[in-house]
């Protein structure tokens, strides 16, 4: 089953994949074939969106890596499709018309990370409070202890 | 002053005009009004729902929340391997066993480190514990948002059998931290098993024989939550429900059979699944289920080996990264997990179930009665902690 969407993404995109775990395939493509290829997934079977995952490794000059997990719940299989974003431009087109779940994930992402998921119709603070926008928590450069109530022995 | 519904806590904001066939008919059918369901509301949870009406009808819904966020995929990145379980615990505490699994997995995985088998069957035990303490909880809470509170009294009393059982284990009823990447914490010693047994015999002999005639064939419980928030198989998995809600549609996705974990490739046990897809069939999902858990606990009990029940996990692990999923009580949990070859872990992102089912409810509470939101929330089986992590 991965075999063979290994090889048609391959035949389709120019894509190589390899696998990521038992079960789980592992796709990295560029920013502007990543609609195509979660599209050419979603009619796949791969119909079943998990999570938008983002990973900030700006300390070790690579910059932002946003991952999909979609699943096929009737052959139970992942797959896991990775964008790498420079620091200096982090925008990526949206997929949450292609997988409506998967905008308050983009939504969460934006927040914590402030990758912008262009196309997204609702990109504004949902866990955080409102006052805290822009504060990007989830980065590795955002410091704790700026941000830390003083406490009242140190007053 | 005199208006009794602003008395009664509630604030209604007028939201627009809407023209009914030219007739008058008074405030509440004449406007759109905006509905505070929650902060406050006995069963919403720390939670808010804004629920715009159209006289008895729901318009649209939007969920409100953060209200109990505490940022533990940062906190996360702050500890070490072994420590980092106390946070990963609190993503909900009512099942920690599930949570405590899926991130011992995931580092073991890219660790290399392999557990011992014994290991794997007490977190069996526990993660089926945890489950069956969860389950009671919302069995209790699905009626009690009807207006019953009996059923709630009943279920917490078998839950303390189980805390019991897991006090004797770990020294803590509710955040036990006890599974850790390795195996698990403490050595499961003839006395936490026999507490286990008399928590599965009250269980299996006392409460379910009970509860199952007073409280799941009951006809007013069926009048009133058969046909509501109605989810076909195909909107289940575009909507992106997870757990009980997913398999009351229909959908067989149930990680301990998919992608078997710990114990469960060994054991024998069925995923339970349901046609209707209505809020009856959710909440007939998680008693059924309740009744799968007891077995299985029976069953790892009678298989458990004998041997070590950990390994040494390194302090440093190498670079890697995994992604692993777990059913837990409330749906399947994904941890993706990302080591730099550090103490600690670099990135831990957990794909909560609830969170989930969250948003895929304003699109189900489409044009229903305002009386049945809660028994549509309360059937999604949600957990506060879960969603805002």
């Amino acid at each position: 089953m991965l075999e063979e969407i290994k090889e048609k993404l391959k035949a389709e995109f120019g894509l190589d994949s390899e696998g990521y775990d038992t079960n789980m395939l592992l796709v990295v493509c560029e920013k502007n074939r990543l609609r195509d290829v979660v599209k050419f997934l979603k009619s796949n079977g791969f119909n079943y969106p998990h999570t938008v995952s983002v990973v900030d490794y700006t300390p070790k000059g690579e910059g932002f890596q946003v991952n999909y997990i979609l699943e096929n719940v009737l052959d139970k299989k992942f797959v896991m499709v990775r964008v790498n974003l420079p620091e200096d431009d982090l925008t990526v087109p949206t997929v949450s018309d292609i997988f409506p779940p998967l905008q308050p994930h983009e939504r969460e992402a934006w927040e914590m990370f402030g990758v912008e998921f262009i196309g997204n119709p609702r990109l504004e603070v949902m866990i955080l409070p409102e006052w805290a926008e822009g504060w990007f928590p989830l980065r590795k450069s955002y410091d704790f202890k700026k941000h830390r109530k003083p406490s009242k022995e140190k007053k | 002053m005199g208006n009794s519904i602003s008395m009664a806590g509630y604030t209604f904001v007028v939201e627009e005009k809407k023209e009914i066939s030219g007739e008058d008919l008074g405030l509440l059918q004449e406007k759109l009004l905006q509905l505070n369901w929650g902060v406050q509301h006995p069963a919403s949870g720390p939670m808010r729902l804004k629920v715009w009406v159209d006289g008895d009808e729901v318009v649209k819904v939007d969920p409100d929340i953060g209200y109990v966020l505490r940022l533990l995929e940062k906190l996360v990145e702050y500890r070490t391997w072994i420590n980092a379980i106390v946070n990963v615990e609190r993503a909900c505490f009512i099942d920690n066993f599930g949570t405590m699994t899926g991130y011992s997995i995931a580092a073991e995985k890219i660790a290399g480190v392999k557990v011992p088998k014994k290991a794997d069957y007490v977190r069996t035990i526990l993660c089926e514990g945890g489950r069956i303490v969860s389950h009671l909880i919302g069995l209790g809470s699905f009626i009690g948002v009807l207006g019953v509170h009996t059923p709630m009294q009943w279920a917490l009393i078998a839950r303390e059998k189980f805390l019991d059982a897991f006090e004797v284990y770990s020294g803590q009823r509710i955040a036990t931290a006890s599974i850790i990447p390795g195996g698990v914490r403490y050595e499961p010693t003839g006395k936490f098993i026999e507490k286990m047994v008399t928590a599965v015999d009250f269980l299996e002999k006392e409460f379910i024989p009970r509860y199952g005639e007073v409280f799941i064939d009951n006809p007013t419980l069926k009048l009133r939550s058969r046909g509501i928030g109605v989810v076909s198989r195909e909107k289940a998995i575009d909507l992106g429900l997870a757990g009980p809600a997913l398999r009351a549609s229909g959908v067989a996705s149930d990680m301990r059979k998919d992608y078997p974990y710990a114990a469960y490739g060994e054991l024998d046990f069925r995923v339970v699944t349901k046609e209707e897809g209505d809020a009856y069939a959710r909440y007939l999902v998680i008693w059924e289920e309740l009744i799968e858990s007891a077995k299985i606990i029976r069953q790892a009990i009678e298989g458990l080996p004998e041997g070590e029940w950990r390994t040494k996990f390194p302090v440093k692990v190498p670079p890697g990264e995994a992604y692993v999923n777990v059913e837990w009580a409330r749906g399947c949990f994904g941890f993706h997990l990302v080591s730099d070859g550090g103490t600690g872990p670099y990135r831990l992102k957990m794909r909560a179930p609830s969170f989930a089912n969250l948003w895929a409810m304003p699109e189900m509470m489409k044009n229903v009665k305002l009386a049945d939101v809660p028994v549509i929330f309360a059937s999604l089986y949600m957990c506060h902690g879960d969603i805002d992590r």
